[in-house]
């Protein structure tokens, strides 16, 4: 979403270096093709062990359920029957699950939108020179720190409709408070709410990492081109923060389309369905339900969106990142 | 697997260090031999349980107070989460065969075990040891019976009950509870406080499905002579008694002297509802934190009289246990749902007490003296009868009925549409189940 | 943000322009990420009754200190603090050590298709843990020939592999100034030289900050270490959060307020330290630069 401002931020002549492509740059510029074969090996060494624990504990599972899409089965009986795609069927003709995936995509969007520029405004904010930032930046990083359930209950106390904090600040302003978690339509925007508070403390400390990255003889060159703070925010940090911003972008989509905790705690995919995701979904059918063979359909159906949506985003945002 | 690990943690005869020393390099090649694996002559067996807080400290006290009772059998108590995390791991422990010996299952969940023949029939033991069936609570005792084989025996069972803020209802005029949703829903509006259109104050609430609201309207559904389903499985969600009993929960939102909040429990306990349905269970913890004098009742009637499930948990023993370990667990739940063992169980968490003598024991009957709201919830589970197939047999059964539900009291839908549409999916989710019922039947 | 674009007239007005928005900000931020933790905070020294009326009470006129007592009497806690720091340690080294060297390969070394094998590497980033308990549970449970439940390497296997933190670091070493790199190639530097020399002490804010993220999430998983374990002897500390937590009746949120603070607390701090460390290691680098 900042895709354009990343575009026009790159053409400025202060950055130097070029436009690099996804991943081709380095070693192969100064040094004088010796030993491929070498470092072939080297690379597999490197990157091995990933790959071989991604394979036991992650791609295994994931072909595991592709093979058990087509199965019904209930987790315990010895017997998996062969139901060919009847279970890709079922979830084309469920009312629910058309729910879910718009649910999934509306959270996506929330959500990934406000922790992203909420994120990057309090990275800018807190790499200012400014007395109790210390203070404010543990502060926004605590929520990430905290888990499960008491998240749940503190939330709920603010939501509550007849006496929750919200509704005092509401108030102020003379807008009377929606019933946030009990209303089909105000559901989602409360766990978005919540995600966002949750999470931005973990946008900002990334993008803080990206600040301190950037060399400051760029912002003294601006300076003395006579470039004011939204003219260097908009040629030299954004562009300079556009690697992060692109790892950001990809990332909080993915984890945003598998939230779960939150939904768990504060609504139980609910009221109604009104917060039920496809994440909750496949735990429900896996591990309510107990049935297998749809959650792994639906989970299939998951990988394949997120998949998608991030080649689309390698094919047509990366293109517009700037590296070094 | 991981009763064997402990034990040899003993034999090492240096627990801690060994604990903490991960057993990688220990293969099975050096598990100590059968004769030493049983430390004395004692057998040793472990049990899986869901319960914390103080309940969790009761459950240890149960099985330490089993150990120390004998001299046969050691259980080894080790704690898995909740109900629903309990089964899960029962779950992947049966792919991985390594279970435990016995298992604390609730309401829902245990009938999936018995299905893939994952528990063990106690039948014979029962015969063996001269177990005084009739003693037991009947509905209680009845829910784990399946084609006259006993598979699930009671231990944490919990009911509805009728909780009302005494001080709300005098002011009113009322000094008792309304013995029917009739003179409810009659005073309902005086109960019920409003500034605009907000409730700030309801007569009733209703929890979400989430809160298991499936298992409170089950027994309206009963009060108003329907049935989710009969015990063959024929869902009987659209009949016109069931259909009447969800006409009551879609007026009481519509009307707007009910409301459907996160959390039931504490809207009564802050005085924002004047009533609700709630599981005995949450009795000991209501009367601590409540600031107003708090009422109990049994469930208000409906047309077609009484009506009043069960709920909470029992024990089931594993299938693939050797004979020797079964009857060590069958010990166990013979000694935790026992007169002498239900009514300290009963008295520390909550509970009610499975057995009829425990009930009409001095000991109880000195308990009730003293709580009074508790001797309500107990002598309410006489008339209580066992679930419905539908929401307890059919996976899920719960939830979906629960939806249902929430499309009335949240979204104040029709009931006849809403019910229709359940009606339709516990039909298609049952036949699974009938087929696993055939097959496990020839 | 009107007043932008002719703010160079004065920079004395502009400055103080901008502080005054910066402590605005500041404050907007910890009242509102703030106040929720606060009332958590001072929840854990509260009984139910206070915790739930309203207007809140910011501090609770008679603290039960007690409640800090019960949730530590409630399980284990001791035990579950050595169990996380060593599944955590664990877990966060081999994150660090595979996260690094993929990053270096894919940004340093040639390999032909790269591309399809760092796409490959993201594509776990897309499996739902969901997904992949059952099937991990039984691996482990017959792990070439052993079983791995109930142990410390079992629960931190699993998540020993790592694309976020691959992604994250190859972005950081793509944005590297190539010609510091290029230097040092042409003076002869080998790989694993250019990596621990050049590479990771430029890096450095990323890899800590990396780093924290990895603690965070190992310290606070819940799942897979309850799944994978049956023992309290075996659990960590955010199971142990669980054992305060109870649905069955009311929960006393007091404890397990407690609970939640006193299991980060040490998370806190070393947050704070690393904030601290990342700072330095810019203003050691950069400005000398």
């Amino acid at each position: 979403m900042l895709g354009e401002e990343m575009q026009s931020g790159s053409t400025v002549p202060l950055v130097a270096g070029e436009r690099a492509g996804a991943t081709v740059r380095g070693a192969t510029r100064a040094k004088p093709r010796k030993w491929p074969l070498r470092e072939w090996l080297l690379f597999l060494l490197f990157i091995g062990p990933n790959v071989i624990l991604f394979g036991i504990f992650s791609y295994w599972p994931m072909i595991y359920s592709a093979y058990l899409s087509t199965r019904r089965w209930d987790m315990i009986s010895p017997v998996k029957v062969d139901v060919g795609l009847d279970n890709y069927r079922y979830l084309l003709s469920d009312d629910t699950f058309q729910k879910v995936l718009w649910n999934s995509l509306y959270f996506a969007v929330g959500a990934v939108g406000g922790s992203l520029i909420l994120g990057l405004a309090a990275a800018l904010l807190l790499n200012q020179r400014l007395r109790g930032r210390d203070g404010a930046r543990a502060v926004i990083f605590m929520p990430t720190l905290l888990s499960g359930a008491a998240i749940g209950i503190v939330w709920a106390y603010i939501f509550d409709p007849r006496y929750g904090l919200l509704r005092t600040v509401l108030n102020v302003f003379r807008i009377p408070s929606p019933d946030w978690l009990g209303d089909p339509t105000w559901a989602m925007p409360a766990v978005i709410i919540v995600y966002i508070w949750k999470n931005v403390g973990f946008t900002t400390v990334i993008y803080l990492a990206g600040l301190q990255a950037i060399p400051r003889d760029l912002y003294e060159a601006a300076r003395v081109d006579g470039a004011g703070p939204f003219w260097r925010f908009r040629s030299v940090t954004l562009p300079m923060l556009s690697p992060i911003t692109f790892f950001l972008v990809v990332t909080s989509i993915l984890s945003s389309f598998q939230a779960f905790d939150i939904i768990n705690v504060m609504t139980r995919g609910g009221p109604v369905d009104a917060t039920n995701n496809l994440i909750y979904y496949v735990y429900q059918q896996g591990f309510v339900a107990f049935n297998a063979g749809r959650a792994a359909a639906a989970s299939i159906v998951l990988f394949v969106a997120m998949l998608i949506v991030t080649l689309l985003q390698l094919r047509y945002s990366e293109r517009r990142v700037h590296y070094g | 697997m991981a009763t064997r690990l402990s034990r040899r943690s003993v034999l090492k005869g240096a627990a801690g260090l060994a604990a903490a020393v991960p057993a990688v390099k220990r293969s099975s090649v050096f598990a100590a031999p059968a004769v030493l694996q049983e430390t004395g002559s004692k057998v040793k067996i472990t049990y899986w349980g869901s319960f914390t807080d103080a309940l969790g400290e009761a459950e240890r006290g149960l099985v330490q107070r089993f150990n120390e009772s004998q001299d046969e059998v050691e259980v080894e108590y080790q704690y898995q989460g909740t109900y629903e995390e309990t089964a899960q791991k029962l779950t992947a422990a049966l792919a991985a065969k390594q279970t435990p010996d016995v298992s604390l299952l609730s309401d829902v969940w245990w009938f999936k075990f018995y299905l893939n023949r994952a528990i063990a029939p106690l039948n014979d033991l029962i015969s063996k040891y001269n177990v005084d069936t009739s003693d037991y609570v009947d509905s209680l005792w009845i829910e784990g019976i399946r084609d006259d084989v006993q598979y699930w025996i009671p231990m944490a069972r919990s009911t509805p009950l009728f909780y009302y803020n005494k001080e709300m209802f005098r002011e009113v005029g009322l000094e008792s509870a309304p013995k029917t949703w009739a003179e409810l829903e009659a005073v309902a509006p005086d109960l019920t406080r409003k500034d605009g259109d907000t409730i700030t104050r309801a007569a009733f609430a209703h929890p979400s499905a989430g809160s298991y609201i499936a298992w409170l309207f089950q027994c309206v559904v009963w009060q108003h002579g329907g049935r989710y389903s009969d015990e063959n499985f024929n869902i009987m969600m659209t009949s016109e008694e069931t259909i009447t009993a969800g006409e009551l929960y879609r007026r009481s939102v519509v009307d707007g002297w009910a409301t459907t909040p996160q959390d039931v429990n504490t809207d009564f306990l802050n005085g924002l509802t004047a009533s609700m349905m709630a599981s005995t269970g949450g009795l000991a913890g209501i009367e601590r934190d409540a600031t107003f004098e708090v009422g109990t009742a049994f469930l208000p009637e409906g047309p077609a009289g009484f009506g009043c499930c069960t709920g909470g948990s029992g024990l089931a023993i594993l299938a693939d246990k050797p004979a020797e370990k079964q009857e060590a667990a069958f010990k166990f739940v013979m000694y935790a749902s026992s007169p002498e063992g239900t009514a300290w169980w009963s008295q520390n968490t909550g509970y009610m007490p499975v057995r009829k003598s425990a009930i009409q024991s001095e000991e109880m009957q000195a308990f009730f003296a003293e709580h009074p709201n508790f001797k309500t919830a107990v002598d309410q589970l006489e008339k209580t009868r066992p679930q419905d197939a539908a929401r307890v047999f059919i996976p899920n059964g719960d939830q979906i009925i629960g939806k249902g539900l929430e499309e009335i009291t949240i979204t104040k839908s029709e009931v006849r549409p809403a019910f229709e549409s359940v009606q339709k999916i516990l039909e298609e989710e049952a036949k699974p189940v009938l087929e696993a019922i055939e097959a496990l039947r020839s | 943000m009107a007043s932008a674009q002719r703010v160079w007239v004065s920079h004395r007005t502009r400055d103080s322009f901008w502080r005054l928005l910066g402590y605005l900000g500041l404050v907007l931020i910890i009242v509102v990420v703030g106040a929720p933790i606060f009332w958590m905070l001072t929840g854990s020294i509260k009984t139910n009754q206070e915790i739930y009326t309203f207007p809140p009470i910011w501090w609770p006129e008679d603290p039960v200190w007690e409640n800090y007592k019960t949730a530590w009497n409630a399980a284990p806690f001791d035990r579950f603090y050595l169990n996380t720091l060593i599944t955590t340690v664990g877990g966060v080294g081999l994150e660090l050590l595979n996260a690094t060297l993929s990053a270096y390969a894919l940004v340093f070394l040639r390999f032909p298709k790269k591309n399809l094998i760092f796409i490959l590497l993201l594509a776990a980033l897309m499996i739902p843990t969901q997904v992949t308990i059952l099937p991990n549970y039984i691996t482990l449970s017959d792990f070439f020939g052993q079983s791995w439940i109930n142990t410390y390497q079992g629960i931190i296997l699993p998540g020993a592999s790592t694309a976020f933190g691959t992604f994250l670091l190859r972005q950081a070493f793509l944005s590297l100034p190539h010609e510091v790199l290029d230097a040092a190639k042409v003076d002869g530097c080998g790989h694993l030289r250019l990596l621990w020399d050049v590479v990771l002490p430029m890096a450095r804010p990323v890899l800590v900050t990396f780093g924290l993220i990895s603690l965070v999430a190992k310290w606070n998983d819940y799942l897979w270490p309850l799944v994978v374990t049956n023992q309290d002897r075996m659990r960590t500390l955010a199971v142990g959060i669980s054992y305060l937590y109870n649905p069955e009746t009311i929960t006393r949120w007091g404890p397990v307020m407690a609970a939640t603070f006193f299991v980060i607390a040490p998370l806190i701090a070393i947050y704070i330290w690393a904030q601290r460390h990342i700072i330095e290691g810019i203003t050691a680098g950069a400005t000398k630069g």
